[in-house]
């Protein structure tokens, strides 16, 4: 007698295809794609054979170049060649001159939203960072041979909600699906974790010291049965081996004489000789530094190791004060330590091995390419989301690196949602009216730790009208906050005593609004209409096969949980929406789409709580 | 369904926290957004949904102040507003007495020793409380109840006092 075959929870009975899915590293000074190949995650090469793109683009007569090829103007066309724009992704004009005096970039654009003007006009540091993404998810596609179901993007962990959202926004101007934004210090965990259990390792602390060219994270993570917990979270997003460059220029400005402003060549010349400067003192004493100065002489100057960790050691400690408070944040003792993780190109610096090596009392380990490391743990991630792995184990469990909050009376911060707490999260506030009568409140919505509205990061002021008029407290106005798995927030806010939800205009207050997104899509394509009529029923199909074929898996797992009626019109919906998506009439399909999500949804409801009850059946069975 | 249901607990106070831990990360293997990343987008809408209910009910249970509150919620006995006074006036010299102790701290000969003793003081007063909160809690009666709700509230002063105390430390011994 044939056996009959009983499929896992959870897991088709179908095989399904193998879905592309690639990580990117979308760092501040260097970029990285990587795949998981046969159980491998690896980075993906481009033709000549380098896997690390430099983040730069250039915009030349010939077109916009990017990576190596761009690079190559950084010296003698600066102003038209963007390095390190994740700097000042998510940033205003005055956060950006006070922080980098020596850009040699010309800025346009009002105070939250600069741009740069170069030959091809005003471009901002979004669709810098998406010339970058489009670029690597092209190299992916051409080596994997195929269309990429999505892409995992890496953020600093301490990026604000301002960069995480523009940097999402870099992704949908560059065309492609983000499956998730990913902490870089979590990504590198998942590198090394998965690596650990191999040897058998699979609980313990680990803290991840994640120092790039622009920013600086440390997380505090618990590893547990394939579930990484980040504990607490902390860092600088303006902090990085960038600024140890910048130091050195200072340093070298003053012993050969020079006197700013310097011409913006002379800036990337000095920039460049202090970036060779730190890398040569890796390994080297001493480094003879050579400029070539605008007379046409020659300056030359000896550097010693011992002088370059002076300047830098003031920045070293800034990160280890960071440690401590994650430390603490995280009510976690440093002995407690099973772990610590070195990523990012800077902590090839002596000087900052040597001091976390003494600050957390641990040899740090860097078995991994601290270059490499955090894109090969984001495509292990973008593996798993796209659904290739249905029994996978293993799970992140983040945090957000900053509170957030809102503007009370006197220019106070009340926060809502405290940093560190594990996302996703939504919380509730309550507020009232200040006057008689009043009918209108503004709300301003702010990140970071201060007790003053000035100095928190503002995120966006809504507006919320049509408040009844009553007597000053008497209105309940209930703001919500809802921060998802990417870590981005949004906000509502309703008044609770007159039952009506009343509407919110939301103005971010940096970044770019998606009528502008939608704009520049447009304007980067050839036959703009068209083209975004096209990726529109691309994305609407796409949807759709998605919807189908979930539906279809929960019927054949599920169908008991409903009754004939319900089957029966289900099963109808589902004909309909594969007809129907086999056209071309975009509205058609969005609407099929709501039709059978409207006949699922207690269906869904249904299943996810039958699963719940299975997974803790287990649990409770293992514990007697 | 109620936290401790969700979690397959017994309604009570003393939760095993370890117990508790593995069960919240059992049931979000199941709903957290990662495992619907490729579905459609009324799973995920729902996977977010669900699991943002499940890490809140998870802090709920797991911070002890949290969880009383909470249970106090499910009896049917709402907590005042923060705003509200507290009418028990021994209490309150007694949150000025502790203030004051925390005042005089920075000004100490031997800041580390002053910091050290008034950590212990909030400690003992605080485990105190709290033993009677838990049985009055346990008690379950209304007017226990209504004890427990207030010495949740007074409980949470110890907590503020607490986090002064700590500000106070990191701005003491930073740099």
């Amino acid at each position: 007698m044939a056996l009959l075959q009983i499929a896992e929870p959870g897991q088709s009975t179908v095989p399904h295809e193998h879905r592309l899915a690639v990580g990117i590293d979308l760092g501040t000074t260097n970029s990285l794609v990587a795949t998981v190949k046969s159980g491998l995650s690896e980075t993906l090469n481009d033709a000549n054979g380098h896997d690390i793109l430099p983040s730069v683009v250039s915009y030349q007569e010939q077109g916009v170049l990017v990576g190596g090829d761009a690079k190559a103007f950084a010296i003698s066309d600066p102003e038209n060649t963007i390095v390190s724009a994740k700097r000042l992704i998510g940033r205003s004009l005055t956060d950006i001159k006070n922080k980098y005096h020596s850009l040699p970039y010309q800025f346009c654009g009002d105070e939250n939203h600069p741009s740069f003007v170069t030959r091809s006009g005003k471009i901002n540091p979004v669709q810098v960072s998406a010339e970058i993404l489009k670029n690597l998810s092209q190299r992916a596609q051409e080596a994997l041979g195929g269309e990429l179901t999505g892409v995992v993007i890496t953020v600093p962990a301490y990026f604000d909600d301002a960069q995480r959202q523009s940097t999402k926004d870099a992704a949908t101007l560059a065309g492609v699906n983000v499956l998730r934004l990913l902490n870089e210090p979590t990504a590198a965990a998942v590198a090394y974790g998965l690596d650990n259990t191999q040897e058998g390792q699979q609980e313990g602390i680990i803290a991840v010291y994640d120092l790039g060219g622009g920013t600086f994270d440390i997380s505090i993570l618990r590893l547990n049965k394939g579930v990484f917990e980040v504990l607490a979270t902390g860092g600088d997003s303006a902090l990085g081996g960038d600024d140890f460059d910048v130091a050195l220029v200072d340093y070298l400005i003053e012993q050969a004489n020079l006197q700013r402003p310097l011409s913006p060549s002379m800036e990337r010349q000095l920039l460049d000789q202090a970036c060779k400067a730190k890398e040569a003192l890796t390994l080297a004493d001493s480094h003879q530094v050579s400029l070539s100065l605008a007379d046409g002489g020659e300056w030359l100057g000896q550097l010693d190791k011992s002088t370059f960790e002076q300047l830098i050691k003031p920045l070293v400690a800034k990160t280890l004060r960071a440690c401590r408070r994650a430390l603490k944040d995280a009510e976690i003792e440093v002995c407690a330590i099973n772990e610590v993780v070195m990523v990012g190109g800077s902590t090839r610096v002596p000087l900052v091995r040597s001091e976390t090596e003494k600050y957390f009392d641990r040899k740090p380990l860097t078995s991994i390419d601290p270059d490499k490391v955090v894109a090969i743990g984001a495509a292990i991630q973008a593996d798993i989301l796209a659904g290739n792995k249905p029994d996978n184990e293993m799970l992140l469990l983040d945090v957000i690196p900053l509170s957030l909050g809102l503007e009370t009376m006197g220019g106070l911060v009340e926060k809502v949602i405290s940093r560190n707490t594990t996302i996703p999260v939504a919380k509730a506030q309550e507020f009232t009216t200040f006057k008689d009568g009043q009918t209108a409140m503004a709300i301003h919505v702010l990140q970071g730790e201060r007790e003053l509205v000035d100095d928190c990061r503002s995120l966006a002021r809504f507006e919320l009208r049509g408040i009844p008029a009553m007597t000053a407290g008497a209105a309940h106005i209930r703001v919500t906050f809802k921060v998802d798995a990417d870590g981005l927030l949004a906000v509502s806010a309703m008044e609770k005593s007159s039952g009506v939800e009343s509407s919110i205009e939301v103005k971010p207050s940096f970044g770019l609004a998606e009528h502008e997104i939608a704009e520049m899509l447009k304007a980067s394509m050839n036959n703009a209409e068209e083209d975004m009529q096209a990726r529109m029923l691309k994305e609407q199909q796409v949807e759709a096969a998605r919807v189908i074929e979930s539906v279809q898996s929960a019927l054949a797992m599920d169908s008991h949980l409903l009754s004939e009626q319900e089957n029966t019109d289900i099963t109808q919906a589902i004909s309909e929406l594969a007809k129907i998506s086999q056209g071309s009439i975009v509205n058609d399909i969005e609407k099929t789409i709501e039709k059978l999500n409207h006949h699922t949804a207690s269906f869904a409801e249904k299943r996810m709580d039958a699963s719940i009850r299975k997974a803790l059946a287990g649990q409770t069975v293992d514990d007697i | 369904m109620n936290y401790f249901e969700m979690f397959g607990l017994e309604e009570k106070f003393a939760v095993d926290t370890q117990q508790l831990a593995e069960r919240f990360q059992t049931i979000q293997k199941t709903v957290h957004p990662d495992r619907f990343a490729h579905a459609s987008s009324q799973e995920q809408l729902l996977a977010v949904k669900k699991s943002t209910v499940v890490n809140d009910a998870y802090q709920t249970l797991k911070k002890p102040l949290k969880r009383a509150e909470y249970m106090l919620t499910l009896r049917g006995v709402e907590m005042p507003s923060e705003q509200m006074t507290i009418g028990d006036n021994a209490f309150l010299m007694r949150q000025m007495e502790l203030r004051e102790m925390l005042e005089d701290v920075k000004f100490s000969d031997d800041v580390d020793a002053a910091v050290f003793e008034a950590t212990q003081i909030l400690d003992m007063e605080f485990e105190q409380l709290s033993k009677a909160m838990q049985l009055a809690l346990f008690e379950n009666s209304e007017s226990s109840n209504l004890k427990a709700c207030e010495d949740v509230r007074k409980l949470k002063f110890y907590q503020k006092l607490h986090l002064e105390l700590e500000r106070l430390e990191e701005q003491l011994f930073d740099d």
